[in-house]
């Protein structure tokens, strides 16, 4: 590149030369003098810079690498080991990360084996055969039975009489009793079966819990609700049934007193007859 | 050598001849002239600047470069904590297979109680307890014609006392609405259960930072849950209270006709 500048210079120069020896006035010597001086105002090199102005800049730049950027590193560099130590002290200290997982399981050996033996106690009561073949189909917590559950219910509690044997309105309401009251017994045992597998999900959860981390156990949390919804569903179903077995003890109830109502109008009538016999 | 000075000679003679074009001449070339080249080794500027650039380098090291170490090292220490005290990976994934295990267990229970429980044995008992059963709130609207088969009417007018056609009627209608909670309160059961089930579901394939989020929809559909089973309670409550005023209402006729009855045998006497 300077090799260039230089023979542009040296090629101006001869050329400037020659103009000036070969000008043959004054005018044009002025001339090619103005252009001379026109042409080395335009590509003349840029005046130096003075020394003292690049220490200056140099010094500046080290103010600003020393100052400006130092105390910002050194800042960042405080608040990262700030947040770090709020972390490992205060969030998620190690030991207590530890210790909440230690009280988990010690809280496992602790209640769960007991509390499996008292809620796994034998209750049955009965002493007939028929009732004791009733309270434990009743009570064992089985789906596939329900047959047995009926045969054991129309042994205890009687078959539905013959069509002779009563009125079809009693008929109708003593098979619309026993059908709820079976309907009831076999929702008690879905809903125990449901039960067992409610207590498996929650010691699933408590033994994800025990081995948790921080960070996974939202996820064991937000299931946990997940199954307290379910739980409530069952609970809402038993709801249901009791409401069933309620509103038709009313109705039973009702249906008496209408039948009772038709009686006493059925009796007076008689006794208006008889006396007007008299 | 000769012919030089004869040239020196010639040009000197055109310069005193020419002045002006010489002064000229002279003037162009002085600025014309290229500028000294600088040395590296002799140009004071350029060692100022070596000096500078070497000085800004070793500050640029120490102070940044050392600075930027130091906040490597903090953020590494963070990033291995993290990762494997707070969010383990391996134990986020033992997470999300116990929330699949879990998973499971729900498809069960949901299973366990879709078992049919109908055990009436004629035909238009078969008919209401299906309704009742049903878990449909579609079929409420046939709630009351079958509960009227099944149970029997309010008597008309002529065949009992107004107010006993009161409280057979009000009776009725309590027994009637419960049952129909009842149908309402399965369905509502039904979609609870599904709901859980699809959130399970998202837990599974939630990062733990979005976990929470799914929590909260969880806690307000476990309100909602608790607030539906509270209504339940409600009407089962409502039911027994019907039962324990009809029971009352039993002794307040009772001493009704054994004060007639007295009235009656007296009147009976009087006329003998």
């Amino acid at each position: 590149m300077d090799a260039l500048i230089h023979m542009l210079f040296g090629c101006l120069l001869a050329l400037f030369c020659y103009g000036m020896t070969k000008a043959k006035s004054r005018r044009q010597v002025l001339a090619l003098a103005l252009a001379g001086v026109l042409a080395i105002a335009l590509i003349g090199p840029p005046p130096a810079r003075a020394q003292g102005s690049l220490v200056a800049v140099i010094q500046s730049v080290l103010n600003v690498i020393n100052g400006l950027i130092h105390t910002a590193l050194n800042s960042i560099n405080s608040v990262r080991t700030t947040v770090s130590n709020l972390y490992q002290q205060a969030t998620w200290p190690v030991a207590l990360i530890g210790q909440a997982k230690a009280m988990v399981t010690q809280m496992i050996g602790r209640y769960r084996s007991p509390m499996q033996t008292i809620f796994d106690l034998n209750l049955n009561s009965a002493t007939l055969p028929n009732p004791s073949a009733l309270e434990s189909v009743m009570r064992d917590h089985q789906i596939n039975d329900f047959s047995n559950l009926t045969t054991a219910f129309a042994s205890t509690y009687g078959a539905l009489p013959a069509t002779t044997a009563t009125s079809p309105a009693d008929r109708t309401m003593m098979d619309m009793d026993d059908a709820l009251a079976l309907d009831n017994l076999k929702t008690l045992k879905e809903s125990d079966a449901a039960d067992d597998l409610t207590l498996q999900a929650a010691n699933n959860i408590e033994n994800g819990a025990s081995q948790a981390a921080p960070g996974s156990a939202p996820f064991l949390t937000a299931s946990a609700v997940a199954s307290s919804i379910v739980s409530q569903a069952l609970t809402q179903k038993m709801l249901a049934a009791e409401l069933r077995e309620e509103a038709a003890h009313l109705a039973h109830e009702n249906a008496l007193r209408k039948r009772g109502a038709a009686m006493t109008g059925d009796v007076n009538a008689e006794i208006l007859k008889l006396l007007e016999r008299k | 050598m000769r012919k030089a000075i004869d040239c020196v000679k010639g040009g000197l003679r055109w310069a005193w001849r020419h002045k002006f074009r010489a002064v000229v001449l002279l003037a162009a070339s002085s600025l014309l002239v290229p500028p000294p080249a600088r040395s590296q080794f002799l140009d004071p500027c350029c060692a100022i600047l070596a000096a500078g650039l070497s000085t800004i380098s070793s500050t640029l090291s120490n102070v940044i470069g050392g600075g930027l170490n130091n906040i490597l090292g903090v953020e590494k220490s963070i990033s291995n904590f993290e990762q494997t005290v707070v969010w383990p990976r391996h134990l986020i994934a033992q997470a999300q297979s116990l929330v699949g295990n879990l998973q499971g267990l729900f498809h069960q229970m949901r299973g366990v109680m879709q078992v049919p429980v109908n055990s009436a044995t004629l035909p238009a008992t078969q008919q209401f307890e299906q309704n009742l059963l049903s878990g449909n709130a579609k079929q409420i609207d046939q709630t009351s014609a079958r509960y009227t088969t099944v149970y029997g009417a309010v008597p008309s007018a002529t065949a009992a006392s107004p107010q006993a056609r009161n409280m057979i009627d009000i009776t009725d209608a309590m027994a009637q609405a419960t049952m129909k909670k009842a149908i309402e309160i399965d369905a509502l059961a039904d979609l609870e259960i599904q709901a859980a089930d699809q959130i399970n579901q998202s837990i599974q394939t939630a990062a733990p930072g979005s976990a929470p989020i799914i929590e909260a929809q969880a806690d307000a559909w476990l309100v909602r849950a608790n607030a539906y089973t509270q209504s339940a309670t409600a009407d089962l409550m409502r039911v027994r209270a019907i039962a324990l005023a009809n029971d009352s209402e039993n002794l307040k006729n009772g001493a009704a006709n054994a004060t007639n009855v007295q009235q009656q045998i007296y009147n009976l006497l009087k006329r003998q």
